[in-house]
């Protein structure tokens, strides 16, 4: 055993019902280094991970901490004793200042007339000289409610030093921080790094490994592939040994040629003077159209007041030449529209519904009898067809969907919305959260569906995403549209220009 | 769309409750106008009512007597009686905001129903302060707070007597009907329904029920005893667990009150019983109107009529003396200030006299 | 704490952790059989046949009020207005059912109703009751425990207007014959409750309202999305629960021969306490029919059972208690299973 490392996790094994989760995983950390962890999602990150921090207790194996062997039966164990995990869902209370969150539990408390009460200026002052410590630019009496992402994000890694963690797991930091607020968390990271903890970073954001990480273990299907110092690696020895294949191309090729147009948007604004305002587009038949622009470009507004969810002051839309009024998903549904969210958990998956009852919901009006009783037959026929199509990894169609990983859910929103038959689908951020291999798998289902004929608008914040799929660009600048860019000529930089033309 | 439906809603919503208003109105301007007639004659008596309850299926016909016959009264004299009945919602700190309330708009008498019998002190106080004189009724204050002031009253009927009554007219029964001991080991089996835990009624017409019976010479046996809450649908179901755990032991039925006796009779019927000559002797109070049905069918053996008009009249009688300022000259009022309404047994033989 | 035991942990063999998993995921059903055998033993006259018809006629009405607050809870509301709803429809269909020579008649000249037809009024007064409710949770956006809150003070007070806290009575022998008869040896009530289980279990499983339901109690921005008329079916949801509470009431008024304004107190909280008791999560989005008709059981034969053993009323309560507790912490550990 030796003192290298911090952290030894030893010959893990994890099994749940009808699945190998961890098959023998051997995870070594040393201090003051960053360790990626990359794998597929499903390759068993996260329940390694959550072994770690006493979430699960693993079926084989132990775990050595400091050259001591531990058990921890709760997350409060590995607090405790060093471990702190920031997760991908943080959860802070919202009403509650920064500080009371970062010492909720352990307030210090001094005595007043004897009895024992909050020491609200020792808790300040503790918070402040963390906060400085961590050059985090946060005051400690803010309400929490009131922070973006990137600063709630902070303000758990404060909470995760103060609990004096030598081990903060990072679980997909960055995938809702701006390019700015990635630099920043970095910043951190490398701070901490020279207090000498060590950080276990989990990401799907290949670039970000190479810059951030010095060791990266990869896993695939619940099995570590190998440990690599980050020098070793580029970004396709990665995918290539975590999708366990040659990926010879990040995005599918397409051919396809944009037809007659199908839909048009004229100067449609919001009812909300701050959101998006006289917005005018058209979509050809077969076209991918990128939206792209900074966070707070109002793209996702854009696309659910089209789609009814949102209201608009004034504007038209056409279909097919047609002008359509279209004030709840339901019109949208039946002009042919469909909308995957940006935000799967909130407003796609029915977490605890079955992957069928998921799958169907959208379609249930094409499978009734008598109109108002489901065909069992054909609607279980139809899903098992689309699950099928969509190779969606699940053990059988009646398991609850919140037992897939994010890529397999997404895939059966989107058969969801293909039962629909579609002409027009709206792709918000739809590849947000989901490995390497299973967003090559949609972009291949929506080269597929242009292809057919159907006509896709796509949000993305991934620059490389947009271009590389996109027939043409509409970049969007504080809800305004500030240009369109052909697909072919399209790149970072022109995008980044009009992206901040109005700001 | 969705606003319109709003509006709608809304305005359903407004006209219902100015509906529901309208309803509860109505009585008020009944007697308004009866009221009016006699303007000129006569002065304005406000009288507070407050009740425990307004659920309360007796204490409710004790309101109506009480509102009927200051109707009546207001006719007779040209005195502009109004009656401002509240409900106290089972809830003493409600009671007392009430109380308060009717104090600060200088009613003239104010009637109480006491939630808790035994807070009546707090009452007391506040109206001897602003010299207003009360009238309890049916639940009776602590003699010590009766003794603090000169102008607190009392009407009700001494609930062990309604216990004595149902246990007489058992013992009646058991005399004349050999029969009804089926065992024929001399003891008197019996099941006692009883209303909601605590009731002081509760409590003393199932004491007193039994010691009539045993008073009589008749030894008893207690098969079991469950709280029915006052409630026909809980008098049912204890009693057909009952006959399933008991069956033919049980001789007679002693219910707290008419609701659950009635109850106690449908399981009976379930069970066979009132066909051919398998009966069961079923004792309530309160002389219902059902109840009384079923004494002349012959399923309900006794009740006992707890007089509601007879209270609501003696309270209307002594709150009006008060008013105009008279020391209230009612017959039969104990030590100067305790009204004793009596109870009355109800059985088949004597019902018509009840209808 | 963090302790250091190595020591690796033997798994169950397979045998005894399946026995595990069919205990766990069948928790409320073992609770009502340990239950029913062990009341059983201490006294026999319990599982007399008369007895358990007893208890299944009392459920029969029982799970009718369950099954409308179910739908109400998987859509993550609640209604708490069923017991009053219960009371005044009582109330309603009692009064239309008087025997013509009844001395005390509250419609004196009334003709003899075919029996039906109050019976639909009760369930029609119900439903217009269900669909006021449902539009002011859907509509105005009216949180379901205070709008439902709202309703059963309003339906009490109609309860009282209506009856005037006189006590009905004299109901015609042809409609109390309609709960206490049976067909085959199967008491009518429960024949009722078993259409209706029926019904609804249909309804849930197999229409496009059952998994509009579901969704929007899973999801309802996701059911939103999805195309789903969230509104109007909420309304529907508490529309037939209103209805099946018109259905209770007319059926209670019919079993107890009579009705009064205070019919149904705490029914409402009985009933969620069953759903509960039978898996329907209050956070909406899961329940099944069969947990629901457990759940009710489970109550009703604790409650004809304490009565049967003679337990006092007061430490009936404090096992009633215990039990529903007990119940919910079993069943709730089959979903702590994945661990």
């Amino acid at each position: 055993m030796t003192q290298e490392h911090i952290l030894e996790m030893q010959n893990i094994s994890k099994s749940f019902p009808g699945v190998q989760a961890l098959d023998n995983v051997t995870l070594k950390l040393k201090p003051g280094t960053v360790h990626a962890l990359v794998g597929e999602n499903g390759a068993g990150k996260s329940t390694l991970m959550k072994c770690l921090f006493g979430l699960y207790t693993p079926d084989k194996g132990h775990i050595i901490l400091d050259g001591k062997t531990v058990e921890f039966k709760t997350a409060k164990d590995a607090i405790e004793n060093g471990i702190s995990m920031i997760h991908q869902e943080l959860q802070p209370i919202p009403h509650r200042s920064v500080m009371e969150n970062i010492w909720l539990g352990r307030f210090p408390t001094k005595k007043i007339i004897g009895i024992s009460s909050v020491d609200h200026k020792k808790m300040y002052k503790d918070t402040k000289t963390l906060m400085e410590e961590l050059k985090i630019d946060i005051n400690p009496t803010t309400l929490v409610s009131k922070l973006s992402v990137s600063q709630i994000q902070a303000v758990e890694i404060a909470k995760a030093v103060s609990y004096k963690s030598k081990i903060i797991i990072m679980d997909e930091p960055t995938s809702s921080l701006t390019e700015n607020e990635v630099e920043n968390l970095f910043r951190i990271i490398k701070d901490l790094k020279a207090h000498g903890v060590a950080i276990i970073y989990i990401s799907h954001k290949i670039e970000e490994i190479l810059e951030i990480a010095d060791e990266v273990t990869i896993m695939r299907d619940g099995k570590k592939i190998g440990t690599w110092p980050v020098q070793e690696l580029t970004i396709d020895t990665i995918i290539t040994k975590m999708v366990g294949r040659e990926l010879t191309h990040r995005f599918p090729p397409r051919k396809s040629i944009p037809g007659e147009t199908i839909m048009k948007v004229e100067d449609l604004t919001s009812i909300n003077p701050r959101s998006f305002k006289n917005v005018t587009f058209d979509l050809k038949r077969g076209e991918v159209l990128g939206i792209g622009g900074l966070v707070g470009a109002q793209r996702t507004e854009l696309v659910e007041a089209i789609f009814g969810i949102r209201n608009i002051s004034k504007g038209k839309i056409y279909i097919k030449g047609q002008e359509v009024t279209i004030k709840h998903p339901f019109d949208a549904k039946q002009k042919g529209l469909a909308l995957l969210t940006e935000d799967r958990r909130s407003t796609g998956i029915f977490p605890m519904l079955s992957v069928e009852e998921n799958v169907l919901i959208a379609a249930l009006h094409k499978y009734l009898k008598l109109n108002f009783i489901v065909d069992k037959k054909t609607s279980s026929e139809a899903v098992k067809a689309a699950v099928e199509k969509l190779q969606i990894k699940t053990p059988s169609i009646k398991t609850q969907i919140q037992y897939l990983s994010g890529g397999n859910q997404q895939k059966a929103i989107f058969s969801r919305w293909l039962l629909t038959e579609p002409e027009i689908l709206i792709l918000d951020e739809p590849t947000r959260g989901i490995d390497v291999g299973a967003k090559y798998e949609i972009y291949t289902i929506i080269t597929d569906l242009t292809r057919q004929g159907k006509s896709i608008i796509m949000i993305s914040s991934e620059m490389p995403e947009l271009i590389g799929m996109s027939d043409r660009i509409m970049v969007m600048c504080e809800g305004k549209v500030s240009g369109f860019i052909d697909g072919k000529r399209a790149n970072q930089e022109t995008i980044m220009k009009y992206a901040t033309q109005f700001a | 769309m969705k606003k319109t439906i709003s509006i709608i809603l809304m305005s359903v919503l407004l006209i219902s409750l100015l509906a529901g208003c309208g309803g509860g109105g109505q009585p008020a301007e009944g007697d308004n106008k009866q009221a009016e007639g006699g303007d000129k004659a006569g002065s304005e008596i406000k009288i507070g009512l407050c009740l425990y309850k307004f659920d309360d299926t007796f204490i409710s016909t004790v309101r109506q007597a009480i509102e009927k016959d200051a109707a009546e009264k207001s006719k007779a004299t040209g005195d502009k009686i109004t009656i401002n009945a509240v409900d106290g919602q089972g809830q003493q700190a409600t009671q007392n905001d009430q109380v308060d309330t009717f104090i600060t708009q200088g009613y003239d008498i104010i009637d109480v129903n006491m939630v808790d019998r035994t807070a009546a002190s707090v009452i007391i106080d506040k109206a001897k302060k602003a010299d207003i004189p009360i009238v309890f009724f049916n639940r009776e204050p602590v003699p010590e707070d009766m003794d603090k002031w000169d102008k607190l009253y009392y009407v009700g009927a001494k609930a062990e007597e309604s216990g004595t009554m149902q246990g007489s007219i058992a013992v009646e029964y058991w005399k004349n009907h050999p029969e009804a001991d089926k065992n024929g080991d001399g003891i008197m089996q019996y099941v006692m329904l009883e209303g909601e835990p605590g009731h002081q009624d509760a409590i003393l017409r199932t004491e007193y029920s039994i010691k009539a019976v045993e008073e009589a010479g008749i030894k008893t046996e207690k098969l079991a005893s469950d709280t029915g809450n006052w409630q026909r649908a809980q008098g049912q179901e204890k009693m057909a667990a009952w006959l399933s755990a008991f069956g033919d032991k049980i001789e007679v039925v002693f219910a707290n009150n008419d609701d659950m006796a009635l109850g106690a009779i449908e399981a009976l019927k379930a069970a066979g019983y009132f066909q051919g000559d398998k009966y069961m002797p079923v004792i309530g109070v309160d002389a219902t109107a059902p109840a009384l049905d079923a004494l002349a069918d012959g399923k309900l053996l006794g009740t006992v009529l707890n007089d509601a008009k007879g209270q609501g009249n003696a309270i209307l009688e002594i709150s009006y003396a008060l008013a105009k300022g008279k020391d209230p000259e009612l017959e039969g009022l104990t030590d100067g200030k305790y009204c004793w309404v009596p109870y009355q047994p109800v059985t088949k033989e004597n019902m018509d006299q009840f209808r | 704490m963090a302790s250091t035991n190595t020591k690796p942990k033997t798994k169950p063999s397979l045998q005894t952790s399946e026995l595990k998993a069919i205990l766990s995921n069948n928790a409320i059903y073992m609770v009502l059989l340990i239950l029913f055998l062990t009341i059983g033993i201490l006294n026999k006259n319990f599982l007399s046949l008369s007895n358990i018809g007893n208890i299944l006629r009392i459920s029969s009405v029982r799970m009718i009020i369950a099954l409308g607050v179910s739908g109400a809870l998987i859509t993550r509301g609640t209604d708490l207005s069923a017991g009053r709803v219960v009371a005044l429809t009582a109330c309603i269909s009692a009064s239309l059912l008087q025997r013509p020579d009844y001395a005390y008649k509250i419609y004196e000249n009334l003709p003899n109703l075919p029996i039906i037809l109050p019976i639909l009024l009760a369930i029609l007064i119900g439903t217009i009751i269900g669909i006021i409710n449902g539009s002011i949770v859907a509509y105005l956006k009216v949180p379901a425990f205070i709008a439902t809150l709202g309703m059963q003070v309003i339906v009490y007070g109609f309860a009282c207007i209506y009856t005037n806290a006189q006590p009905i009575g004299g109901l015609r022998d042809d409609f109390t014959n309609l709960a206490s008869g049976s067909i085959f040896l199967i008491p009518n009530l429960v024949l009722i409750a078993a259409i209706i289980v029926a019904v609804i279990w249909f309804m849930y499983n197999h229409t496009q309202f059952g998994k509009y339901i579901y969704a929007i109690g899973g999801n309802p921005s996701a059911a939103e999305v999805s195309g789903v008329k969230v509104e109007p079916t909420l309304v529907k949801v508490y529309a037939l629960a209103g209805g099946l509470y018109g259905l209770a009431g007319a059926l209670l008024a019919a079993r107890t021969g009579g009705a009064t304004n205070n019919y149904g107190l705490m029914y409402e909280l009985d009933a969620i306490a069953a759903c509960t008791i039978g898996g329907v999560s209050t956070s909406g989005g899961i329940g099944r029919v069969s947990g629901i008709i457990t759940g009710v059981l489970i109550f009703e034969v604790l409650s004809n059972g304490l009565v049967i053993l003679g337990v006092s009323a007061y430490w009936q309560q404090v096992i009633k208690g215990i039990i529903i507790i007990t119940a919910v912490a079993f069943d709730i550990r089959k979903y702590f299973a994945k661990r």
